[in-house]
């Protein structure tokens, strides 16, 4: 007992983490997904670009292309191993602008009320009523589709959960003895948001911050769906979106990446569900 | 009960409206045509807008001077007669006696001349008629098109989808004819008369009853239904609710197509439309600036490989500027047939070395967005092959027309996919593209590519004003020769055209100006 209590609340959330198998099975899964994706490329050295056979070829026609060719008779195998990277990165990317701004927007609402509350929360409330994924193609249409700007544009719009997420804890917790305590020896007030309140904040938005990669992953997948994607880098989405034409002859274009995007989500799901029980201490005794 | 019944009621009685309308409408009946089209117009006017979607309906409702076999022989329409005098500088019309517009008032040659006039004023294509001066008219029937120098285009500039001829009481009103408000309504004299117009979803045309050819056209109604979506007019041709789709350029459903019983897919007609998929230079950037560079990307294109596999056969190779349908196509030209070992060679003579990582440069390409078969799998394509000779592409996408547009139009690009249009006579699609007098800022479809050689633009200026026909088609020959060697456009393939249509349709428009012609033979059997 003893033991366990010297773990503190984060090893505590490990352990409870590891009893779950749904989320031990996400991590393995995630993992896999990561051997894939860092390792394959160099592995697979095949150009995700260039054109090793006649288009169109069914998978296991042609032992160079055993995941068969897409439209142009580039080699779908050579795209999906080096196409996660980017389809992940952008994931990642574009979770962590969600959570900065989320956090930056939720944290000072919440801590301040009043006005700044009112101002931040009427901001939050703007992007909210925006539809999210026009919202997305509006701004890659004005800027050109690149990486960069879809995962700006990914994380302009999908971060308004986060803020009021960030601005819940943070009204909850600013009531709170500790916080009193730091407040009357004097700290200040960013000390308070940054050291005091924002790590006790912390658990639920790591969580909603798993879950938004995945969210990201899947809408990066939805922009290129309907083209807006960069067609200079290879990634999951920008395959479906540039295969679809063709689903009628060539479903393994697109089936294959979509089955990687399916299996990755599904993942980050799964850990991001094991990290919320893990740490909510309600959950706990199930 | 009640209740329930009353509502059964409403629900059989608004389906039965429903099906009134529809079938009001879209009617399968006899003879009605519903012809298909992805191409929303904006207006119904051709004489002051110029594309395929204005075009095709435009022709049905308005009738033109001449119009053209399937041999590129002028033929009689409003015009029973024409000559030229004056060694070629003026054109006689002899109109038709029975001409009537669709108001009742008759076709007359004051009609002729203002709508020349105002085709001259407004008309896109400005070497078109920029050679006619003015139109006179001795007598009601004859109209004498005055040039200031010999114009032998002016006969297909007087063609269908070209001169359409308004009704001068209707247009002639003073307002501005872009945007005159008749050209949502238009009144014309051609075989169908307009009935609505529902911008970006249909126009309905019904037969005038009164063409000046006796016994056509044979269809009651036409309707013009616009898709927004290709696969949506797929099954609308698959359920035949639309009989008719001229201009069909979607490969990857034309073998599904084929397989359907009852409908049909031919590539005749439509010749004079020309339209050929090119990669366009900018020869002012480096390095593109030197004709070796340009040759050396034209030399690393497998044509072959772009028509037989990923066009799946369905286009054919583009040789030079001017479609090969034309009177004035000459083959005789360098056919840059895939050679990269050239390639390289003529890169490492420009003193574009290999660099560390085996590129020689950087560039971007640009494609105009729409058709991804046509443009951006070409430009995907080109990305893949040119890193074989050390060119490192970039493929950089328009989210839209006119985002691509203002690049091309405003010389900001390296190197752009195009398709661009012949329309009948080299002097109204060719010359524009390498006169050195249209290199022109913010202007689509100019000499984007800033090409410029004088020799070029004597042998254009001599070929636009010869009369003698084997003399004209030595100097496009000479012409067509020097273009493809000077490489300011690599040309890639001719844009497949095809029309597909149900079996029991006949007398299909397989004129050299295909379906942006009338139609007024066309019949159900």
């Amino acid at each position: 007992m003893a033991e366990e209590r010297a773990r503190g609340p984060w090893g505590e959330a490990w352990s409870v983490f590891g009893r779950n198998y749904a989320a031990l099975v996400g991590l393995g899964l995630l993992a896999l997904v990561a051997a894939m994706v860092l390792v394959g490329p160099l592995v697979y050295g095949v150009d995700p670009f260039e054109i090793v056979g006649a288009p169109k070829m069914g998978p296991g026609i042609e032992p160079d292309a055993p995941f068969g060719t897409d439209y142009l008779g580039r080699d779908v195998l050579a795209g999906l191993l080096k196409g996660g990277r980017p389809t992940l990165i952008v994931g990642i990317c574009a979770a962590l602008i969600t959570t900065i701004i989320g956090i930056t927007i939720g944290s000072l609402g919440g801590f301040y009320g009043g006005a700044v509350d009112g101002a931040l929360g009427r901001v939050t409330e703007f992007f909210q009523v925006l539809p999210a994924l026009l919202f997305a193609m509006v701004l890659i249409t004005l800027f050109t589709p690149s990486l960069l700007t879809v995962t700006l544009a990914i994380g302009v719009v999908a971060w308004t959960g986060m803020a009021r997420l960030t601005r819940a804890e943070f009204l909850r917790i600013k009531q709170l003895e500790f916080v009193r305590a730091a407040r009357s020896i004097g700290a200040s007030n960013a000390r308070i948001i940054w050291r005091v309140i924002l790590p006790n904040a912390l658990p639920p938005i790591i969580v909603s911050a798993t879950l938004a990669t995945g969210t990201a992953i899947l809408f990066e997948a939805g922009l290129s769906f309907l083209g807006l994607s960069d067609p200079n880098v290879m990634s999951w989405g920008m395959m479906i979106g540039s295969n679809r034409n063709y689903l009628r002859e060539a479903w393994w274009a697109v089936t294959f990446p979509g089955v990687c995007i399916f299996i990755t989500v599904l993942a980050i799901s799964l850990v991001g569900d094991g990290l919320n029980d893990a740490f909510n201490p309600k959950l706990r005794t199930r | 009960m009640t209740r329930r019944l009353s509502i059964r009621a409403a629900l059989a009685a608004s389906a039965a409206v429903l099906a009134c309308f529809a079938s009001g409408v879209f009617a399968q009946a006899q003879n009605t045509l519903v012809w298909g089209t992805s191409q929303a117009p904006r207006h119904l006017n051709p004489a002051v807008q110029s594309g395929i979607a204005t075009m095709m309906p435009g022709a049905q409702i308005f009738a033109s001077p001449l119009r053209f076999d399937d041999k590129w022989n002028p033929q009689p329409y409003l015009a029973e007669s024409w000559s030229f005098q004056d060694d070629g500088l003026s054109l006689l019309l002899k109109l038709v006696p029975n001409a009537t517009f669709h108001d009742g008032r008759p076709v007359t040659s004051e009609d002729v001349a203002f709508s020349i006039m105002t085709i001259k004023a407004n008309h896109p294509f400005s070497s078109m008629l920029a050679a006619v001066d003015r139109v006179d008219t001795p007598d009601p029937r004859i109209a004498v098109i005055r040039m200031k120098q010999p114009h032998p285009a002016i006969l297909y500039a007087l063609s269908p989808p070209l001169c359409p001829i308004l009704p001068k009481h209707v247009y002639g009103d003073g307002i501005d004819p872009k945007n005159h408000p008749k050209n949502n309504a238009p009144v014309g004299s051609g075989p169908y008369k307009f009935v609505e117009f529902k911008p970006g979803e249909h126009i309905i045309l019904e037969k005038n009853p009164n063409f000046f050819i006796k016994g056509r056209p044979h269809f009651d109604r036409v309707i013009f239904r616009i898709f927004k979506d290709s696969n949506a007019l797929l099954l609308a041709l698959e359920r035949r609710e639309v009989h008719y789709v001229p201009f069909w350029s979607d490969l990857a459903s034309l073998d599904a197509l084929a397989k359907k019983p009852g409908l049909l897919i031919t590539d005749k007609g439509g010749e004079a439309i020309g339209p050929i998929n090119w990669l366009a230079f900018n020869t002012k950037r480096k390095p593109f600036d030197d004709a070796r560079v340009r040759q050396a990307v034209s030399f690393a294109v497998d044509r072959e490989f772009i028509t037989r596999k990923l066009h799946a056969g369905r286009t054919k190779v583009a040789t030079g500027p001017i479609a090969p349908g034309s009177p004035f196509y000459t083959g005789a030209v360098e056919t840059y047939k895939v050679n990269l070992e050239r390639a390289n060679k003529l890169l490492d003579d420009a003193g574009l070395r290999k660099g560390a990582n085996a590129m020689r440069f950087a560039a971007a390409v640009d494609f105009l967005p729409g058709n991804n078969e046509q443009q951006k799998n070409v430009a995907e394509y080109l990305k893949a092959q040119l890193k074989k000779i050390g060119v490192d592409l970039t493929v950089r996408s328009s989210p839209d027309f006119p985002t691509w547009a203002k690049r091309v139009g405003g010389h900001d690009f390296d190197m752009t996919m195009d398709s661009v249009f012949n329309w009948g006579d080299p002097v109204i699609g060719v010359h524009r593209t390498y006169l050195s007098s249209n290199i022109r800022q913010g202007v689509i479809w100019s000499n984007t590519q800033s090409y410029s050689n004088p020799k070029v633009d004597d042998l254009l200026a001599r070929a636009g004003v010869e009369r003698n026909l084997d003399k004209r088609k030595a100097l496009y020959g000479e012409f067509q020769k020097i273009v493809v060697a000077e490489a300011p456009i690599a040309f890639i393939n001719l844009l497949p055209y095809y029309q597909v249509y149900d079996k029991s349709l006949k007398n299909l428009p397989t004129t050299i100006w295909g379906a942006a012609a009338p139609i007024d033979e066309m019949r159900r059997e």
